[in-house]
């Protein structure tokens, strides 16, 4: 009984053991996959072809610069003509263009929360201090329930934060 | 005697609370408005209401304690709510859109009650671009955006283009 009950612990261990080693070895490679970037320079955002209101502009920079410094993973958070970026090694910059906005309507979404839903669609390009794209990526900022459209320009802020987290790292190499 | 009383009585009030008569006089300067900083101050959270003055060649916003100040002329861009809406939509389409019912025809809006927003990027130190936007009562964006203008600010939206863009459009057409 002892032995049958030994063998069933040590099973259970080695599985463990296994199953720890996987998620290592996951952990790893995607670290290895990652970007080595040390800091980032936000541009602001263009909007050439859409007309987008002035506020609105500077509500997904400011928002994009403080979701980037909590969660992107980099040392510094350059922002657009910061002088001091011109000496960052291994320097990310990030180019941001409108490219669609749908307007909701906070009304309808306290009313129905599924109609309404306000959608701003942003075309991102990661590239080096050359101007050599990295990484390029279209991100929806939406705001779907509750909230003014305010919502819209950190749900984009978030995840383009998350992008770059996932994609470059200070310490790791290609 | 009892009146001689009263009336001493309320001159040493009056004279008692004179001091926080003038002290709440003299924390509303002539042409501060009370605003709400939305985001873009440094060291100033997001949604932060305040008094927002323009004098002596700088911007300042104060809440209690806080205050920041902004030289006017590192203020590189300084737009309102109704300048976007101008550029948009023209002038006809903005009062078209002021018409409409329940904000129905509002453009895309950050905000949804009815408020003057007033927007602008400025440089720090190391030449870093910031924005800042602020909510504030109707009418008050177009004033303290002369004000900044007048004390060297820059807008990519002047008076003269805001009022007569809409009108070489409708020319046009």
């Amino acid at each position: 009984m002892k032995t049958v009950l030994r063998g069933i612990i040590a099973g259970v261990l080695g599985l463990t053991a296994l199953a720890g080693g996987g998620a290592l070895r996951a952990q790893e490679q995607k670290a290895a996959k990652k970007m080595k970037a040390s800091a980032i320079k936000v541009e602001m955002i263009q909007s050439d072809e859409i007309k987008l209101p002035a506020e609105f502009q500077v509500a997904l920079y400011e928002d994009l610069i403080q979701q980037l410094q909590k969660k992107g993973g980099f040392e510094h958070v350059y922002r657009q003509g910061d002088r001091n970026a011109a000496n960052a090694p291994d320097l990310v910059v990030l180019h941001s263009t409108v490219q669609g906005f749908k307007e909701g309507s906070e009304m309808l979404r306290q009313v129905t929360t599924v109609a309404g839903a306000t959608s701003i669609t942003i075309h991102c390009v990661f590239s080096d201090k050359e101007g050599k794209s990295l990484l390029e990526s279209d991100v929806k900022g939406k705001v779907r329930f509750f909230g003014g459209n305010l919502r819209a320009t950190y749900d984009f802020a978030k995840k383009t934060a998350q992008i770059a987290h996932d994609n470059f790292s200070p310490t790791t190499g290609t | 005697m009892v009146v001689g009383f009263k009336t001493a009585l309320m001159v040493v009030t009056l004279a008692a609370f004179s001091p926080l008569v003038q002290q709440s006089f003299a924390q509303k300067p002539e042409g501060s408005v009370k605003v709400t900083q939305i985001t873009g101050l440094p060291g100033v959270k997001n949604n932060t209401g305040g008094v927002l003055t323009v004098e002596g060649g700088s911007l300042h916003f104060s809440h209690g304690a806080t205050k920041v100040d902004l030289a006017a002329a590192s203020v590189a861009d300084v737009v309102t709510g109704g300048d976007s809406q101008r550029a948009i939509h023209g002038t006809m389409g903005s009062v078209g859109l002021m018409a409409a019912p329940y904000g129905s025809g509002r453009f895309l809006s950050l905000f949804r009650t009815k408020m003057d927003t007033l927007t602008i990027q400025y440089h720090d130190a190391d030449d870093g671009l910031h924005g800042a936007i602020f909510t504030m009562p109707v009418g008050k964006a177009d004033e303290i955006k002369k004000k900044l203008l007048a004390q060297g600010a820059r807008t990519s939206v002047p008076e003269e283009a805001a009022n007569t863009a809409p009108a070489a459009k409708e020319q046009k057409q």
